[in-house]
């Protein structure tokens, strides 16, 4: 069979190119975008994610892990007697001040507990032991800080609230949504540097469950013994979180938006440019029926135009997305695109190049074979 | 002697076509009447706005008439639906037009391959039977030339090759040669016919051209409406 519609759209290339940028463009506006999107909600609720803790026990009304409140760290005798519970472990989270070599002072979150690598956190850590941090005045920076604080490296001091502290190693990738770097120092060190908020407190309890334990059974009955505290499981615990800044900052809507302005950019060309293409072949599809077929045959010829632009658009959009990663990456931003977004971004830019020729299609429903005769 | 009249493969009896011009009723075509047998090339005269092309657009199943019968290969069209009305011209009619209508982005070759293709057949079966008709009209070298690159005559000549291609056993065409130069337009005419003779397509054309009634067997004159047989004016 004679593939009138490729051959049709590949006759005019310069419009072939103009088309297919068109749906490019929405493809990598709309896969960067939602990658930037996911890899900020990503940052929101990263910590909870890689923590081995199957519940948290935060204050009341907490409403995202960076503003947590302090309460009684004797609470965490408490928790330790439930059944079911395997280990329990305080942790604070909390921001304190930093100053810097060149004399400004900064906001750093800081975490707090008394064994790290019990509670898989950090992740990941180079140039030093996180066991050390039991040893005193040391701390972790994440690498990300140094976008913040400038260069460091193990073996320099830095001042947290007028205390020296030296940094002995660096995490990988541990961020939080508000961009402030995070730092790692023992618990006791941390409830120290600011006794007026911390002294005898801390701001989390973890929870590891017993093997076999019924999360909810232990769940209910730390909420009993605790009943100003709200206890999250893990994956309660890192909806709430994301769901804070998508709900106080309005990026749900403003990415909604984005991504609404890339489709209709895409749409808007992608009508035109087949619309055009329509207006111009529209006697030889008016020759189409002439010939004996039907609006089916005519419908083919732009339905598979429209799927052409949709794939070929795609890859390029998808491959333009994929080259903007490293860049991304190196401007300090997390991007991340998982399969499933692929394929829903695959699917609706077929759907949005087939919404795109409906406009022709209704034009091309109406071409009278009789157009033939006339000069 | 009547066993020896091959059978019409197109007859037309008192059609009539009227259109509406506000509360005025126009009737372009009067009780119309007429028959095309196979091999047999007939032309159709008259005067700028007589219904010569609204005569062709009913006989080709592209309008259909107010009153009278339209019969195609023994078939009655009547007030056939649209998709009746398609699958009549696709079984059995070719359409030859002065513009060419040729697709702009499909080679010769192609052009003749996607008529076959809408009339059913597909694959190698097309390839070879496109290739064949372009064969036969002249332009082996020019199979794979885009419209654009093609002259006149070449592009007419394609056309040909589209409507003779498949099944079709009646060829309508609408002023075949008026875009042609006096030699194109004869030496196209003389294979237009020859073709349709060989393979036993009935030929009406619509036409001014003089150089026309030479190669026809008949000869219609159409007057406001009214069809007469004008072959002895022109013997």
């Amino acid at each position: 069979m004679v593939d009138v519609a490729l051959k049709i759209l590949l006759h005019d290339k310069l419009r072939f190119i103009i088309t297919v940028s068109g749906v490019a463009f929405a493809v990598t506006l709309v896969l960067v975008q939602v990658g930037l999107f996911l890899g900020l909600l990503d940052n929101a609720s990263i910590t909870i994610e890689k923590c081995n803790a199957d519940l948290w026990v935060t204050s009341r009304n907490t409403a995202n892990v960076d503003y947590g409140q302090p309460f009684p760290a004797s609470y965490l005798q408490r928790v330790r007697s439930v059944p079911g519970v395997e280990r329990a472990d305080n942790l604070i989270i909390w921001f304190t001040r930093l100053n810097l070599p060149s004399g400004a002072t900064e906001l750093v979150i800081t975490y707090g507990l008394e064994d790290f690598t019990r509670w898989n956190l950090p992740w990941a850590a180079s140039g030093g032991n996180i066991q050390d941090l039991r040893r005193g005045n040391f701390v972790f920076f994440d690498q990300s800080a140094r976008k913040r604080y400038g260069q460091f490296k193990a073996g320099d001091y830095r001042e947290f609230l007028g205390r020296r502290m030296k940094i002995i190693g660096e995490t990988k990738e541990v961020l939080s949504f508000t961009t402030t770097p995070i730092a790692f120092m023992d618990f006791h060190v941390l409830q120290s540097l600011d006794p007026l908020n911390l002294f005898d407190r801390t701001v989390y309890i973890l929870v590891k469950l017993a093997p076999g334990a019924d999360a909810g059974q232990v769940q209910a009955e730390i909420r009993r013994r605790l009943p100003y505290n709200d206890v999250h499981s893990r994956s309660t615990w890192a909806r709430l979180s994301r769901n804070y800044w998508l709900e106080t900052t309005g990026l749900g809507l403003s990415m909604f938006v984005t991504v609404f302005l890339g489709c209709l950019v895409g749409v808007v060309v992608v009508a035109q440019a087949l619309y055009t293409s329509t207006m111009e072949h529209f006697k030889e599809f008016a020759m189409v029926k002439a010939m004996g077929g039907g609006n089916p045959d005519v419908y083919y010829i732009l339905v598979k135009q429209a799927v052409i632009a949709a794939l070929v658009g795609f890859a390029i959009g998808a491959a333009l997305a994929a080259a903007a990663r490293p860049a991304v990456t190196g401007l300090g931003l997390k991007m991340i695109v998982p399969g499933w977004f692929f394929l829903v971004v695959f699917a609706g830019t077929i759907l949005m190049c087939l919404a795109a020729s409906m406009v022709s299609y209704r034009r091309i429903a109406k071409a009278e074979p009789a157009l033939v005769f006339r000069g | 002697m009547n066993a020896t009249l091959p059978e019409p493969v197109l007859r037309a009896e008192g059609v009539c076509k009227d259109f509406r011009d506000g509360r005025e009723t126009i009737s372009v075509l009067k009780g119309i009447s007429l028959t095309l047998t196979p091999g047999e090339a007939v032309v159709l005269e008259g005067p700028s706005g007589s219904g010569k092309t609204t005569l062709l657009s009913i006989l080709g199943c592209i309008l259909t008439a107010t009153s009278g019968e339209v019969f195609i290969t023994g078939q009655r069209v009547g007030a056939a639906k649209p998709g009746r009305l398609a699958a009549l011209r696709r079984d059995c009619i070719g359409f030859v037009f002065q513009q060419f209508n040729l697709f702009g982005a499909l080679t010769a070759q192609e052009n003749v391959e996607y008529a076959i293709n809408l009339k059913g057949a597909s694959g190698s079966r097309a390839r070879k039977e496109a290739a064949k008709w372009i064969d036969l009209v002249g332009l082996a070298e020019r199979r794979h030339f885009l419209p654009q690159d093609l002259s006149g005559g070449q592009k007419q000549r394609v056309a040909i090759a589209r409507a003779l291609a498949g099944p079709s056993r009646i060829i309508l065409a609408d002023e075949p040669t008026a875009n042609l130069d006096f030699h194109t337009g004869r030496i196209v005419l003389e294979l237009f016919r020859q073709l349709a003779k060989e393979h036993q397509r009935a030929l009406l054309i619509v036409t001014h051209d003089p150089r026309v009634r030479p190669i026809t067997d008949r000869t219609l004159f159409l007057k406001d409406g009214i069809l007469t047989d004008a072959t002895s004016e022109s013997t």
